[in-house]
């Protein structure tokens, strides 16, 4: 490593690539948050990408267009948020467990389908699989620096970065996201003003289905045109984290998503260099961890913070006279 | 009135406990049904033909004695799975990390099992277990340290541990401790001296199925004979009353996820020492998963552990023969697996069925 210099690795061209690594993340963290604000969890995301995946390559192939592929793996995850709003929902299951069981149903489902559908084990690749192709942004593909790091990426790394100012619109700027983040934050008061709750917790879990089909649909036909089995490897529980990140906001999780984003982009880099892939690729999963740790930090500060100036206040308060 | 209640009631106790047990097994038999039907819907939509597929199954499972033998041998890993996430979920920590823990045990088993090859039989296997059991333990601290003292949920770390475990022990068969006669990627063979003896030539089962049986009593024992267990149980039903009542959450939560770490650990020592006889990358089928599965289904009993365990060692061995007999992927088996973990948290079944059994009843 000893004569690699650090602008030699600190390219333009890795922090383009950081925004399309970011982009999978970025729509299921936003499917994540819209389920967050209705109260639930929502551990499935992973399980959701990964079908979406799936049916993404399977739709591509059968309608000859990556935007067929889109619309299958929009289906799918649909139904599958489907029936886990179902079973949480109208057969009251605990929404952890169904969505823990979801990940391991989607995993066994997609490679029950690679082989039965498919006849494959393992990875599929073929050139019926028809791939989104890269946009060049007019006049911006020029500018020197800005031009090479945002123009030329696939559509769906725009489309990830639009739908966060929509969910931000969404949640905070409309009555329907008033009334849906009431739900998750004082569900007795959202009753009381006639909200019907339980229908914004079905459209909370149906979002975050429909966006992760967008996240999955990104990984299987945007940079890489295959399905390998289990290829959403954890980028759904990386939205769970940098959904606690952001405390559920669109901007600041999307924070946490570039830098996730980053440490992906970061670790398919150094591999060019020799280091040993095992390590490397353990990047994001690290990084995952230290974005939690300095979250909860600066949680803690803000929150001592906070106490001393209420302490110092009342210190102040005891000096006046009465 | 209220003694005329009482009366009814204490008439009624083992009327009320049968109509429980009852319910349970109702229950149970109907979502594995629904699961069963679930796996035999995505069969004929593919054009596969699910009565012979699960024929085949039950054949691969149980189909003569050394098979039966075999799937009790499979059942040893997935007892200690099962256990390991009991004994969080009972404290109300989810150990999200079993597989990971899984791979750490494993990999120190192993470790000590190639490394030392002048030892007894008696010293070295003990040692091998050990360093599981301290492998998969020590994997859990850092989960540990996030969670006690910054709050984080131990939800995502742990699932962030079980990639980087993975990835960690495919880089020390890659460099470190690459053996180039490994068939894949693996670690040296264990010395013969660190191998668990088989209980029954013809079969893989072995001294590991005898140990994960004496774990379910173990395991009862500690949860509802023992203080610290009685703690533990407080801790998971409602802790700020049982830190309200003065009892030690701090120390409940560190044991319930260590000694969970513990348990899977030793199942991966005894799958080094007692089944592959070397590490190897990606050993696990998803142990660590069928652990919380069986945990969750086994209602984080003890006891109800080993009929779950049995049958998703079933699953797993009934699988390979079913793919080769019929050519069904054997991946649909965690299809039916998932569908029953995701139906047995199902409040509306239990409910209906007790009140239809109160119903016939009366």
């Amino acid at each position: 490593m000893g004569n690699v210099d650090l602008s030699s690795i600190l390219t333009i061209a890795l922090f383009a690539s950081a925004l399309r690594m970011a982009t999978p993340i970025i729509f299921a963290t936003m499917g994540g948050i819209f389920s967050s604000h209705t109260g639930i969890f929502n551990v499935g995301l992973e399980g959701f990408m990964l079908i979406g995946s799936f049916f993404a390559v399977y739709g591509s192939v059968q309608t000859g267009s990556p935007y067929g592929g889109l619309l299958f793996a929009i289906v799918a995850c649909l139904i599958a948020s489907l029936v886990f709003a179902f079973l949480h929902l109208e057969l009251k299951a605990n929404p952890i467990i169904v969505g823990l069981a979801m990940n391991i149903v989607a995993i066994g489902m997609t490679n029950y389908f690679l082989t039965a559908l498919l006849d494959v084990y393992g990875v599929y690749k073929t050139d019926l699989i028809v791939g989104f192709s890269e946009v060049e942004i007019p006049l911006i593909h020029q500018i020197p620096i800005l031009g090479e790091l945002i123009s030329g990426h696939f559509p769906l790394v725009y489309i990830s970065f639009v739908s966060v100012y929509i969910v931000y619109l969404v949640l905070y700027k409309t009555p329907f996201g008033f009334h849906l983040r009431a739900v998750g934050e004082k569900i007795d008061a959202a009753e009381s003003i006639g909200v019907n709750t339980k229908k914004m917790k079905y459209y909370g879990i149906l979002v975050s289905g429909f966006l992760c089909a967008f996240g999955g649909t990104f990984l299987s036909l945007s940079y890489l045109t295959l399905f390998s089995e289990e290829m959403t490897a954890g980028r759904g529980w990386l939205a769970l984290a940098a959904i606690n990140f952001g405390r559920m906001r669109p901007v600041p999780s999307l924070m946490a998503c570039l830098i996730f984003g980053f440490a992906d982009a970061l670790a398919v880099r150094l591999q060019q260099f020799g280091l040993p892939s095992q390590i490397v690729l353990m990047l994001p999963y690290l990084m995952t961890l230290i974005v939690l740790f300095i979250s909860a930090v600066v949680a803690e500060r803000r929150k001592k913070a906070k106490k001393n100036r209420n302490d110092e206040d009342l210190e102040i308060a005891a000096t006046l006279p009465s | 009135m209220s003694e005329a209640t009482l009366k009814t009631k204490n008439g009624n106790g083992w009327q009320e406990k049968l109509i429980n047990t009852l319910t349970q097994l109702i229950n149970y038999i109907l979502i594995l049904i629904i699961a069963l039907i679930l796996g035999a819907v995505v069969m004929v939509l593919s054009g596969r033909d699910p009565i012979s597929a699960y024929l085949a199954l039950w054949e691969g499972a149980f189909g003569n004695p050394y098979r039966f033998l075999d799937t009790l041998d499979r059942s040893a890993i997935m007892i200690l799975a099962g256990i390991a996430g009991s004994i969080a979920f009972r404290t109300n920590i989810i150990n999200l990390g079993l597989e990971g823990q899984l791979y750490i045990g494993a990999f120190a088993a192993a470790w000590v099992g190639f490394t030392f090859t002048n030892l007894p039989s008696f010293v070295h296997i003990p040692l091998c277990l050990i360093a599981g059991i301290l492998g998969g333990a020590l994997w859990t601290l850092p989960v540990l340290y996030l969670k006690m003292r910054w709050k984080i949920p131990e939800l995502v770390p742990t699932l962030m541990l079980n990639y980087i475990a993975i990835r960690l022990t495919d880089y020390l068969i890659a460099f470190p401790f690459r053996d180039p006669t490994a068939p894949m990627a693996g670690s040296p063979l264990i010395a013969p001296s660190a191998r668990l003896p088989k209980l029954i030539q013809g079969s893989t089962i072995n001294i590991g199925f005898i140990i994960a049986i004496v774990l379910i009593f173990v395991a009862y024992w500690f949860i509802f004979k023992t203080k610290v267990g009685y703690e533990m149980r407080m801790v998971g039903l409602n802790q700020e009353f049982a830190a309200a009542s003065g009892l030690p959450v701090k120390r409940s939560i560190i044991l319930a996820m260590t000694l969970s770490g513990a348990v899977i650990g030793l199942g991966g020592a005894i799958m080094i020492t007692g089944f592959f006889g070397r590490f190897l990358g990606g050993f696990s089928s998803g142990y660590g998963w069928d652990g919380f599965m069986i945990a969750i289904i086994a209602q984080n009993h003890p006891f109800a552990v080993l009929p779950a365990a049995v049958f998703y060692g079933a699953l797993a061995n009934g699988a390979l023969t079913m793919q080769s007999i019929t050519g069904v992927p054997q991946a649909v088996v965690a299809m039916v697996k998932g569908s029953l973990v995701m139906f047995v948290t199902v409040k509306v079944f239990v409910e209906n069925i007790r009140k239809g059994l109160k119903k016939w009843a009366m």
